[in-house]
Formats: C-alpha cells, structure tokens, sequence
C-alpha cells in the first residue's frame, strides 16, 4: 500500500554560494570552517531508506537539522543538493506546481506547535488539505469528520481550536494530516510541546492508529524514550550529520561513537531491552534442562530480571522456532545487572569479600 | 563646505513636472474630483437627520443600541450647530481620501510583506511623507492640482498613507510562520496562503491600519482648509482667522464627533469581518447575556433598516425641489441655423484649419449643419467658384493668392479679411539679447553657425529671402540659408529652444509658434519682406444674401494673432482627427467668443459671462467676508454663479495666479500683500481699489497713558517688556517694521518683535486688555480689534510705513477677457468707510452662517448700492 521513500546524500547550506560549500563539504570541510564564511550547513551528506509502514524516527539536538532534514523531504525546502524519492518520483526534480500536487495528495505533516488555523473550526481545519486539493464540500466534511473519529475527536467537529486542550488541538493537527490519505506522514516533534503524560497518550494512540493504517512515518524528535519507542528505525543526527542509523537496540548497546554512547546514557534500559539483546550466546545446550522458568528473545528486560530473581542459575532463553523448542542463550544475573550499567565487562575479584555481604546488599 | 542647491532642484523638478506631466494631474484631478463629488452628493442629498438615522443603525449593527443612541446624538448636535453640510464635505474628502489611500497602501503593503528589498524601499518613502510639514506639499498640491477638494484628497493621501502600509506588512509579517508553513505544506498556492490565511489572521492589524487612516485622514481634512477644501477645516480655518473661539470650538467639536463615530465604527467593522475577532465578540456576548445596551441586530436586518432610511431620504429628496425644474432653458433664440446646410472648404494651413473649424463649431451651436472639407488651394476656388463649396477662410489676398483671385474673382464674395496684416519674417528666441532686428544679424554669424534655418525651398517666402532680404541686409555672405522643410525647421526650433541655443528660424505669422515659444520676430526697417497680405473670407456669389445672418458674422469675423495663434497651438496639441474636440477646448478656455463672433438676439456677451462659475476666494478677515458677500447677493440676482472658497494669503495668490480661482477682493496693496503680489503679478491682474486708505499701524490700549506715537515708545522699554507683539513674520507688515520703523525712530535697540500670527497677537491683545497690562501690538485697519478695544493708533510722524495701502480686487490674467463686463463693474465699485463698517456690523451681529441674509438686509437700506455696483 505505502510506498518507500529514500533520501540520497542530502546537503542543505543557508547563506551565499551554497554550491561551493557543498563541494567544500564533499571535500572533508567541516562545519566550522564554513561557518566562518557565513554560510550555514544544515544538513551535510544524509542518507536514509524508510521501508512502507515503516516509523522512521530522528533524532537529534536541536540545531542537530533534523527538522531542515524533514522539511526537505516534503519540498518547503529545497536540498542544496542530493534526491528525495518517493512514490517512483525524485521530488528534488518537480515544479513547484507538480511539488505542490504531490504535497496535497501524498505527504502530510503534523508540526510541532500543531499549527492550526485559528480561525477555523476544528472540522474546517481537519478538512483543509481535502479543501485544498478541490474535494466537495460534504465529501471533505465526511472523510474530515472520520479523521477526527480516528484521532479520537468525535463529537468535537464545532469547537475551535482555541477551545481544546494541547492534546487534543495536535490530535485535530494529526486529523488533518489523516484526512489526505497521505502515504507519508511527516511529524515534525509533534509531541514534544505535549506535557509528558499527554505525550504518552499521544504515543500510544500514533502506535495503535499505525497498526491499522500502516503508513510510512518519518518523526522528529529530540526525546530518545520516545524516539525508542516509536521507532521501528532511528537515526541521530549531531551537527548535520546522521551519526547512526540502527534500531532502537542497535543505538542503545552498539552505539556508533561516545556521541550516541553519552546520548543513550540516561535512557531507561529497561523498557527498551530485550532478552535477546543481553543474553549470551555461547550456550553448553543444557540449561534449560531444569523445570525452572524459562524467558523468550522478546522477553522485556523487566520481567526478565523477574524471572532470573525466582531462578538460581543463568535463565535460559528459549525460542519456539517451527513448532520446536530450541535454546538461543543464557542470560546470566551479572549480564543483567551489567547492561543496565554504561559499561560492559566481565566481573572482576573482589579483593576482600566480606561476610554477609549479601545480607547487607538485601536489606538495601 | 560647498552650497547644494535642493532647492533649485526641486524648483526645476516642480517646473518640469508641471510642463510635461500635466496630463497626468488632470487624470488624477477628474479621478479625485469625481470621487469626491459623487460621495458628496450622496452624503448631501438627504435631510440631515435621516442621515443621522442611517448612520445611527450602522452604529446600531455594527456596536449596538447605546452607540446608535450616542451616535444619532453627536450627528443631531452636528446640525443644530448648523455645521451639517460642512461636516458632510469633511465627511467626503475624508472617505475619498480612505478609499484611494487603501486602494493604494494595502497592496503596497502585501508586497513588502512578501519581499524584505521592497519593504526596505518602502520606507524611508513613508517616513518622509508622514513627517514632512503639510504646508510644505499643501502649496505645490495647488500647483497641480488647483484649490479645492483634489489638492485636499492629495494632501490627505500623502498624510494618511502610512499607516495603511506599515500596518498591512505588519499584519502579514506578524501571522505564524509555522501556519504558513502548514498551509504550504498542505500545497497551498501563493496565492491562497495570502487569501485564505495570511490576510484573514492579518485582518485585524489591517483595519488598525485603516483606523488610522481615516484618523489621521480628518485631521489633515482640517488642516486642508488652508487651500480651500472648506469643510469642517475651513471653519477652524476662519475661527482661527477671527479669534472666534466659539465657532473654533464648535467645528472642534463637530471634527471630534465625526472622529470618535469613525473610529469605533471602523474598530467594529474590524471585528466584524476578521473571523477571528467575530468570534470574540460572540463568546463575550454569550457571556454577558442579553441586554438591551448590547442588543445588535443581525446585518440583514441592519442592511434593511439603511435601505429603509435611505430610500425615505432619497423620495425626499425627489419630491423635495420637484419644483425646481426650471434650469432648462430653451435656447430657441440661439438656433439660427434650422438644420440647414453649409459647406467649408479648407487648406491644410494651421490658420485655415483653425478658422475653419472655428466656424464649423460656432455655425453647428447655431443650429447648422456643417461640412468642412479639406481641398489643395487651385481646387478649393475651383469649388467656391461653381458653388459647391459655401466659404472658405483662409484667402491671402492680395499678393498670395493673386492668381487664383484674378481667374475666379469675378464669380467669388471677398467677406473682407479677418485677420491680418500677415506677414514673413526671421525669427530668434527671445533669450537671444541684443538681437531685435534684421540689421542687427550681422557680425553674429558665428553665434548662429552661419545658418538661418529655412523650410521648403519651394516656397515663396524662400525665395523672397534668398534673393532680395539677406541682399538688402548685407547678410547673404555670412549666413546661409538651410533649405529643410517646415516641420523640421519647427524641430530644429524646439530642439535649439530647449537646450537655449542660438538659432534663427524662417516664420511667419500667424504661427502657433509664436504662441508656444517666446520668439522676437526681426524688425525689417528696409521692408524687404514687402506688404504683408490679409486674411480673408471667400464665399461663394449670393452666399451671404442666401444666410444673411451667417454672412454678417463673417463680414464682422476678426481675430487677434494672441486668439489665433492659442486655438492653432490647442489644435497642433490635439493632433490630427481631434481638430474639433480642440476647438471646444479652446471655446472653453475663451468663453463668449462664440456669442461675440455670432451675436444672436438676447445672447449678449453677458450672457456667456453667466455661464461658468466664478472662483472666489476670500480670507476670513471681517472686510472681505463682507465684500465677499455683498458681490456674491449682487451677481447672483445678475445670473452668476459664486463659489466662494475661504483660504490662506499664499494658496490664494497661487490659485489666481494659476487662474485655478478668479478673483479675491481683498488684496492689500501696495505694501501688505507686496512679497506675494511681486512673485504672481505677471499671472495676475488688478482690477484696482475699492476702498481706502488703510494704515498698518501699532497701537497700544488706551489705558496706556502718554504713548501716543512712535516717538513716544522711547525709553518706555521696561513698560512693554521690550516686546511688541507681532503678526506672520515675512508678511509685509513685519518686514516694514522690523527694518524701517523701529530704526527710523531709534527703536530698534529697545524693542523686540515677536514674531507669531494674527489670531496669537489678538489673542495675547485680548489676554492683556482684560488685565489691563501694558502691550504693543501689530495691527491694521479696518480691523475689528479697534472697535472692540479701545486702542490707540500710535502716530507714525516720519511716515515710516510708507504710503498707506489700499484694498485691491485681483484677478487671474485671463479675467478681463473672459469677463469684460464685470471687469468694467468691478473697477468701477468702490466702497466707503461708513458702508463697509455697517455692513461689517450687520454681518457679526447675525452671526456666522447668516451672511447671506446679513447683506440682504443691508442692502435693503442702502438701496442704491446694488444698482451702483453694476452700472
């Protein structure tokens, strides 16, 4: 149903002969040295592949470009260089007319500070990109009104915006993007002005409503846990740059440089790890041979930890592969208090055990 | 540091504008002018308290019912104070003035939202017309575009476009960028981004912006009375002049009522149509609940309660003056012609042309039917003499035409010539000193080049001066004559004119030439050029016994070369195929020519006289509204038409002098109005004095004991302060005082002149006569301050203020002959002092806006003087 969108080496540079930097940039320059002449690099050398039905989340600090990044992928600006391709056409090669085509049919975009037409009402707004591309007035009113439906406004079609929590104005912000039928969903940290329960709501129901719709998603944000969980592939981005592309697991324990290992560092393991990540490979293949619980390579870190409290031994990870039940690892209890940790290594002796040690450790 | 001559520059600028964009100001003048009267009829028309009711249910719609309430109030007050119709012409200039203004300030404004280059352009333009001193482009206003409304419109315009700019790029440039971002990134067009969102969210700034327009608009309405827009600002204007703070007050008070209605009804407009701001209202109504203060009516039901009112008023106003309809005047007298049919035949000469289309166009206003038809000249007298052609125009007779006139004269009317002599001669523009006659050419060939520039070498005149003038002069070694033809050797002249080259041209008169450039013809004391030849009209045998009529106007047919030469200049300016549309031009700027080339029974010259209003403008000083008044009842029962425009001393002098006004009775000459009677006096015209003499004096309150003359002020320094309170500095008067009287009496050292105005020094003579306080002050008379106070004259022995002046009637240059009776009435009108100081009298006692019937009255005891004026 949806369709693949790929960026190829995008460049973007603010301010006088853009070109030249750019094959200054290609040359090695770095930001800086440009930044002395006055120009800007926004965006240096981006390349991505967002797969259909796929949520593609960067990442980034602020000033890190990744909203120039998104907003290159719609055409609001053009790269400097390098393509966009979407949809079996490479953007960076419309008119602005055919541009503008694409925009109304096929792209749709949720922004930050939701950016809602005050003076229209929620059902005019959500009805907008219909209204732009020329739908009659009671189709728009019927596909916007389902929109809201799916947003979860019901019943709010007469309000205006000016009435409605946060929350609820980025679900009209998410309605309107909804009611094109867009294949490409451009978010632009469109949770991010949302108090952190709220956002969480809002996390929850994007998760539900891509479930159903499968469309493709390219999100920004600033925020790793949300960028966690949402992503089904994460990139960040430092001074331009995508530093790393990967899954959420991928950033988390082989983080490309100190850069992505300092940013992954406050993050909450635990919600993000995995049996199947902290487990150890090298098995004998007996140790599940016990009646005790076993976990599964999905298995949270969590409940994991849960599990390896109730077990005396390393917890066997099992797999049910084809109707048959095969050992994939062990996760031994140091592994698991390991990779909670920055650093990962083996355990060292300690110099002077001291009795009762445990005891202590348990009444903490 | 070296001196940058601005002023030159701008003076060069306005010359040239007015040379070669005139065009243009008409343009904007009928546009200005059009808009201005359509509004001012509509607003005009009705009763003024229908009006007041309309305009109380707009108030009503748009505010609710305690604004309509206070509206229809402050509108009621406005016309007890019997200032209606002049707060409906402020009302109009201002409403006029709006609409062009945002017609031209809103799309400014869109595009310096949208382009930072152009808004950067933008404003340093704004901030000059918003800051520069209103007098300083009110003046030059009147150059191009006469007194009155346009001039006004203009001024306002330049004022009040600022705001409409700043605030239409403000309100765009404030909308969110993050929704105009969404809305492009919803493929919204350019064009409906600015449509759909950035002009509604920016709606309100806008009208912000339009509010300000109409506020600053009114004020500078006030300030435009100056050049006689009159209105509200032409009472403010001669309250000022008066020091009448009671009618200053009033008309204050009507400008602050038409501001405060406009200001909130353009307020609540603004929140009517930005959706936003409808929105805002909605939700604070619903909050407070009904209530009968608030009550607003729907628009439909609004839009049906003006149209209600405006048609009552409009059936008024039909039935009302029904029985004014006696302005048709048939003009069966003037209809000599019954439709019947005459012939002109012409050759492509400009005077034939001229004359010929002429008399085509006084012949058809006399009921005829004309054909002129254009022939070479063999032909045409071939025509004349079978009698297929009536008349024609342009015979040179005798040299010229000797030959035809030997071989048809027999079968021709000679109806004698109306024009003439002609003649051939050199030419030189007039900037050539020294130059005068044809002797004086020789030796100055070098200045010429050694070349008088000719026409067609075919022609006679060539011939003649190749042959027989140069020879007589001794000229025909040193100059050489370029053969050319006559348009090039008129190219050659404009060019050479333009740059002040010298040049010498073959002319000969009549020539529009003569009236386009300044040109000396060369004197020929030898004669060599001969006899010149007169033009004559030739009309078929029996013509004139056929249309006795027609053939007495041609008999008595004459022409100036100034008439000529101007109809052949207005002619050569329309260009070909617009030849009668000039000739009614010209017929406008010459009224009764046509009644004097074909006088018909009860159409004296008078009669033509009568038809065009006349531009009186008049100050708001007691002796001229008097005067004013008193001409205005008397020419009126004589068939004239007065518009009366009250403004300051410099747009007056200016306006005559552009004959954009008529007349002003009230020129003290030859010393107080003397700065601007030097600078106009060649574009204007004194039809002499009427009364007299006045004196400039000073003078000081009676109770000032022993200061009786100027001698007197000696040593009393520490009495006045050292000061004596003067009027307008640069006036005559101040001038005369500063450098000559107080030296001439040792003064100068002891004493300060304060420079200020009239109404200050009259206000500051009041201040200090109620307190008794010693003061000196500028004065004049006839001034009403000397029968107000008790003041004396100081006495000025060594007649320092010179000769005393004399009240004067001005007029444009053109006045004595498009008006030659009143002319002959006007400088025959004198007045005495008794007259002039009961009707002076008559006039305040009634009050302001009585006038008319103040010089009713008069003249009702003075019988004899309406008679006397028009005899």
């Amino acid at each position: 149903m949806s369709s693949r969108l790929q960026a190829e080496h995008l460049f973007k540079v603010f301010g006088r002969r853009p070109d030249d930097a750019v094959e200054k940039l290609r040359r090695g320059c770095d930001r800086e040295e440009l930044r002395a002449d006055g120009t800007t690099a926004a965006v240096i050398d981006a390349s991505f592949t967002v797969e259909p039905g796929q949520i593609f989340v960067v990442m980034g600090l602020s000033g890190s470009g990744k909203s120039t990044l998104l907003r290159m992928l719609n055409g609001l600006l053009e790269p400097t260089a390098g393509h966009v391709r979407f949809d079996g056409q490479d953007l960076t090669e419309l008119s602005d007319r055919e541009l503008r085509q694409v925009r109304s049919k096929k792209i749709s975009m949720v922004f930050q500070h939701f950016a809602l037409f005050p003076h229209r009402s929620v059902l005019e707004n959500a009805a907008y990109g219909l209204e732009v591309q020329g739908v009659p007035r009671a189709e728009r009113e019927k596909r916007a009104t389902e929109a809201l439906e799916l947003a979860g406004l019901a019943g709010w079609e007469k309000s205006w915006p000016d009435e409605l929590s946060g929350g609820m104005q980025q679900r009209v912000g998410l309605a309107r993007a909804l009611a094109t039928d867009a294949d490409l969903l451009l978010m632009d940290e469109s949770f991010s002005a949302l108090d952190p329960l709220i956002r969480r709501d809002m996390q929850d129901q994007l998760i539900e409503l891509q479930d159903k719709l499968k469309k493709t998603i390219v999100f920004i944000t600033h925020d790793l846990n949300e960028a966690m969980r949402l992503g089904d592939q994460i990139a960040v981005m430092r001074d331009g740059r995508i530093v790393q592309t990967g899954s959420a697991e991928d950033i988390l324990v082989r983080p490309a440089n100190d850069y992505v290992a300092s940013f992954t560092q406050d993050v909450d393991r635990s919600r993000v790890l995995t049996a199947a990540s902290v487990m150890d490979t090298d098995v004998r293949g007996d140790e599940a041979g016990c009646g005790c619980p076993t976990a599964t390579s999905g298995t949270p870190f969590g409940e994991l930890c849960a599990i390896s409290a109730r077990v005396s031994h390393p917890v066997a990870v099992v797999d049910t592969v084809n109707g048959e039940r095969r050992l994939v690892g062990v996760v031994p209890r140091q592994r698991l208090i390991g990779s909670l940790g920055d650093e990962q290594g083996d355990p060292a002796p300690c110099d002077s055990p001291r009795a009762g040690g445990e005891k202590v450790a348990a009444r903490a | 540091m070296p001196r940058i001559p601005l002023g030159d520059w701008v003076n060069d600028a306005v010359d040239w504008l007015l040379d070669h964009v005139a065009w243009l100001f008409d343009f904007f003048k009928t546009v200005f002018l059009g808009a201005y009267d359509g509004i001012s009829a509509v607003l005009q028309a009705p009763e003024p308290l229908l009006l007041a009711g309309i305009f109380a249910v707009i108030a009503l719609w748009l505010r609710g019912t305690l604004a309509a309430v206070l509206a229809f109030l402050g509108f009621a007050f406005i016309d007890s104070m019997e200032l209606w119709d002049d707060a409906m012409v402020t009302l109009s200039l201002v409403l006029v003035a709006t609409i062009i203004a945002l017609v031209i300030s809103v799309p400014v404004g869109i595009w310096a939202a949208r382009s930072s280059r152009v808004s950067a352009a933008v404003r340093p333009v704004l901030d000059f017309m918003q800051t520069l001193p209103a007098m300083i482009y009110l003046i030059p206003a009147i150059l191009f575009f006469g007194t009155g409304a346009p001039a006004g419109i203009v001024a306002t315009l330049i004022f009040a476009l600022a705001p409409g700019v700043r605030m239409t790029e403000l309100g765009i440039r404030q909308v969110d960028k993050e929704l105009v971002e969404a809305a492009e990134a919803f493929g919204t067009t350019p064009r409906n981004t600015l449509l759909r969102v950035q002009l509604p969210l920016a709606l309100p700034t806008v009208m912000a912006g339009v509010n300000q327009v109409i506020m600053l608009g009114l004020s500078m309405a006030a300030i435009a009375g100056m050049v006689g827009t009159g209105g509200l600002g032409g009472d403010v204007n001669e309250a000022i002049g008066q020091l009448n703070v009671g009618l200053g007050s009033e008309a204050g008070v009507a400008i602050v009522i038409l501001a405060i209605y406009l200001d909130r009804m353009t307020g609540a407009l603004g929140t009517q149509v930005s959706p936003l701001g409808r929105r805002a209202a909605a939700r604070a109504r619903a909050a407070q609940g009904l209530k009968i203060w608030s009550y607003r009516p729907r628009p439909a039901v609004a839009v049906v309660g003006v149209v209600v009112l405006a048609l009552v008023a409009g059936g008024m106003g039909i039935f009302g003056p029904a029985n004014d309809s006696t302005t048709a005047v048939a003009s069966d007298g003037k209809n000599v012609g019954q439709g019947k049919k005459v012939t002109i035949g012409y050759i492509p000469w400009d005077e034939g042309v001229a004359s010929t289309f002429l008399w085509k166009e006084i012949l058809q206003e006399r009921g005829f039917e004309v054909e002129a038809k254009q022939f070479d000249a063999g032909p045409l007298y071939t025509s004349l003499a079978q009698g297929s052609v009536d008349f024609q125009t342009d015979a040179w007779l005798p040299t010229t035409h000797e030959q035809y006139w030997k071989k048809y004269g027999d079968r021709l009317d000679d109806l004698g010539s109306w024009y003439g002599p002609t003649s051939l001669e050199l030419s030189v523009p007039s900037y050539m000193k020294g130059i005068d006659s044809l002797e004086d050419l020789k030796g100055r060939a070098a200045e010429f080049g050694g070349k008088i520039t000719g026409i067609e070498s075919s022609a006679g005149e060539m011939a003649l001066l190749k042959s027989k003038v140069l020879k007589e002069y001794g000229l025909d070694e040193e100059y050489e004559v370029v053969d050319s033809s006559t348009p090039a050797m008129l190219a050659e002249l404009k060019r050479a004119y333009a740059k002040k080259e010298p040049v010498v041209v073959t002319l000969w008169s009549p020539h529009w030439a003569y009236n386009d450039y300044d040109l000396k013809k060369l004197k020929d004391p030898e004669g060599a050029w001969g006899e010149g030849d007169g033009v004559h009209t030739l009309s078929r045998k029996g013509f004139a016994e056929d249309n006795p009529e027609v053939g007495r106007w041609l008999k008595d047919f004459e022409m100036d070369e100034k008439q000529l030469t101007s109809l052949e200049a207005e002619i050569n300016k329309a260009g070909k195929g617009q030849q009668q549309e000039a000739v009614r031009t010209w017929l406008k700027d010459n009224p009764g020519v046509v009644d004097e080339l074909a006088p018909v029974e009860g159409g004296t010259t008078a009669a033509a006289e009568t038809k065009r209003p006349l531009d009186v403008a008049w100050f708001p000083w007691e002796e001229d509204v008097a005067v004013t008044y008193l001409w205005k009842n008397v020419l009126e029962k004589k068939g004239y038409e007065l518009n009366l425009k009250q403004m300051d001393v410099g747009p007056v002098y200016t306006g005559l002098s552009t004959g954009d006004l008529d007349l002003n009775f009230d020129a003290w000459l030859p010393y107080g109005q003397k700065s601007y009677w030097d600078k106009y006096k060649d574009d204007l015209h004194d039809l002499g004095s009427w009364y007299g003499p006045t004196s400039l004096d000073v003078a000081v309150p009676s109770y000032v004991k022993g200061v009786e003359s100027f001698e007197d002020l000696k040593g009393k320094a520490d009495v006045f302060d050292g000061r004596i309170v003067g009027i307008e500095p640069g006036t005559g008067q101040m001038d005369l005082l500063k450098n000559k009287v107080l030296p001439g009496y040792g003064l100068d050292g002891e004493y300060k002149v304060v420079d200020g105005s009239g109404p200050a020094m009259l206000a500051e003579l009041k201040r200090a006569y109620a307190r008794k306080e010693p003061v000196a002050v500028t004065l004049w008379s006839p001034h009403w301050a000397y029968s107000e106070y008790e003041l004396t004259r100081l006495e000025d022995g060594k007649k320092l203020f010179g000769d005393s002046n004399r009240l004067h009637t001005v007029s444009s240059k053109d006045f004595p002959e498009q008006y030659p009776r009143l002319t002959r009435w006007i400088e025959n009108f004198e007045m005495s002092e008794d007259e002039l100081g009961t009707l002076e009298n008559e006039i305040k006692d009634r009050g302001r806006g009585h006038e008319e019937q103040a010089v009713a009255a008069w003249l009702e005891d003075h019988p004899d003087v309406a008679e006397r004026m028009t005899s």
